[in-house]
């Protein structure tokens, strides 16, 4: 107990240490030297950082503020779940973190570098090479085999056919579907459908894993095993994964959870401090 | 600060092969859009050619051919100015037939890929690429359903114009007229299909990856 609170604090300054910006009032250069100082610290720890990030929907007449000024870090190597009621904004800041959407105000850096500042050829290379996405409703190409649909990403990335090629069988193979590499989309279950997106998703070796609900269509067994999976790609590869869902079962093996509520983070829970916070959620694991 | 890269422009000769890949593996789909351009052309196509036969009577058609027609009493009737009228108004009908079927034809098409053109566009393919990738595709189809309906249209017409006119069915419609109904209905026919895919392909691919994921159909 008394190791795990000592992490907590522990935990407590990092996150205060990170939160800190540049002093307002000290001198110009002491500013800019601090920030050059903070920049080089946040380069080194935060793969993606979201600052002020709101996001408001227009539906006839009424708007919708589906994110208040969401901040948020992640870590190189981390796996985050942001959890949260269904209607909470997970999808949409998973959207904006990937740079698959605009947002109103705010700024979603990846490596530090602002993705609203890049041109279309760089934020096309950001999602090709930079990020693999996961999302609920998989998004395979139906009418391609589960190869093609590896190689797809790769093609992107002008990899030639046969190297392209080896790279996808090998990926299926990690994921379990060495047997189904040519068949189709409706030939395959679910589950087998995520594994084929999770292998596309790593086709470029990219830096992060998003994942938007990767469990929700599954059954609870399937959906275990794309989380241990998951898992296990953060473990070896030391890929990011910053997963959107409302599965508990994801609560065990992410390093740090992310509330968020009416589009804020209302807080951080490390996994540590779940068994003591959330005890009560571990029954249904 | 970390350098993001930029991503490379695909040569078209790679699209040309993705394209074909993908009419390929649609086979049915591609089989269907494309018979309905050609249905469409056919009918446009056999309106002109037998249009421009009947012009050719008062013109071109010899003695006998006059004769015939005359005993069957149609001559007056073809060379009335209600037949006239009647001519171009089909001619209005397929026009609009050619229009609407192939448009919407290829508007379909193109919209229910709405979320594999947000997705293609989440795994880093370029706007310019899914615009190429539609143009490729549908001036492919485009191609082969209006060579497909300019055939089965001539023939049509010209089974009923050897029918009608007997061996003077070669003759009442010059060459040179000929040729040109075949190169405006290509052009036509090329032309609808392309813009009608382009259309909501070019706009898919401006809209954000989510938008496009979002779309239903």
């Amino acid at each position: 107990m008394s190791k795990k609170k000592k992490k907590k604090q522990q935990q407590k300054k990092e996150q205060v240490k990170t939160d800190a910006e540049a002093p307002e009032t000290a001198d110009e250069a002491e500013v800019s030297a601090v920030d050059a100082q903070t920049e080089k610290e946040l380069l080194a720890t935060n793969i993606v950082r979201a600052k002020g990030v709101e996001k408001i929907f227009t539906m006839g007449d009424e708007q919708v503020r589906a994110l208040k000024g969401v901040d948020f870090r992640v870590q190189r190597g981390e796996y985050v779940a942001i959890m949260g009621p269904s209607g909470s904004g997970k999808s949409t800041l998973f959207n904006m973190i990937g740079g698959l959407d605009k947002p109103n105000a705010g700024k979603v850096f990846i490596d530090e570098v602002d993705i609203a500042a890049l041109s279309t050829f760089e934020l096309a290379w950001l999602r090709c090479h930079k990020i693999g996405y996961i999302f609920q409703t998989f998004n395979l190409i139906p009418v391609a085999t589960a190869l093609d649909n590896v190689m797809l990403p790769m093609l992107f990335a002008d990899v030639p056919q046969s190297e392209a090629q080896d790279k996808a069988v090998e990926l299926l193979k990690k994921v379990g579907l060495g047997e189904r590499v040519l068949h189709k989309p409706i030939q395959m279950s679910g589950g087998q459908q995520q594994r084929v997106a999770v292998a596309r998703a790593l086709a470029n070796d990219p830096a992060i894993v998003l994942a938007d609900e990767p469990t929700g269509n599954l059954d609870s067994v399937t959906g275990k095993q794309i989380i241990e999976l998951l898992r296990e790609i953060n473990d070896t590869e030391g890929v990011t994964v910053i997963s959107a869902t409302h599965d508990y079962k994801m609560l065990s093996v992410s390093d740090r959870i992310a509330w968020l509520t009416d589009g804020i983070i209302e807080k951080y829970v490390a996994r540590d401090e779940l068994d003591i916070q959330e005890g009560h959620t571990d029954v249904r694991k | 600060m970390a350098e993001m890269e930029q991503i490379i422009i695909l040569p078209y000769s790679k699209i040309v092969q993705i394209g074909w890949r993908g009419l390929r593996i649609r086979l049915v789909k591609t089989f269907l859009v494309t018979c309905c351009i050609a249905l469409a052309l056919a009918f446009l196509t056999y309106i002109l050619c037998s249009g421009g036969m009947l012009a050719g009577i008062a013109e071109r058609a010899s003695a006998e051919l006059r004769q015939s027609l005359a005993r069957e009493g149609l001559l007056e009737k073809m060379l009335s100015p209600e037949q006239k009228s009647q001519t171009s108004w089909m001619l209005t009908i397929a026009l609009m037939i050619s229009f609407v079927g192939i448009v919407n034809a290829m508007l379909i098409s193109v919209t229910e890929r709405f979320r594999e053109i947000g997705t293609m566009k989440c795994l880093g393919g370029l706007d310019s690429f899914i615009v190429k990738l539609y143009l490729i595709e549908s001036l492919f189809q485009g191609i082969v359903g209006t060579i497909l309906g300019i055939v089965v249209g001539t023939v049509l017409a010209y089974v009923e114009g050897m029918r009608m006119f007997g061996g003077e069915a070669w003759t009442l419609l010059p060459f040179a007229q000929f040729l040109k109904i075949i190169l405006g209905t290509l052009f036509a026919g090329v032309v609808l299909t392309v813009l009608g895919a382009l259309y909501p392909a070019w706009r898919a691919a401006k809209m954000e990856p989510v938008d496009a994921m979002r779309t239903e159909v």
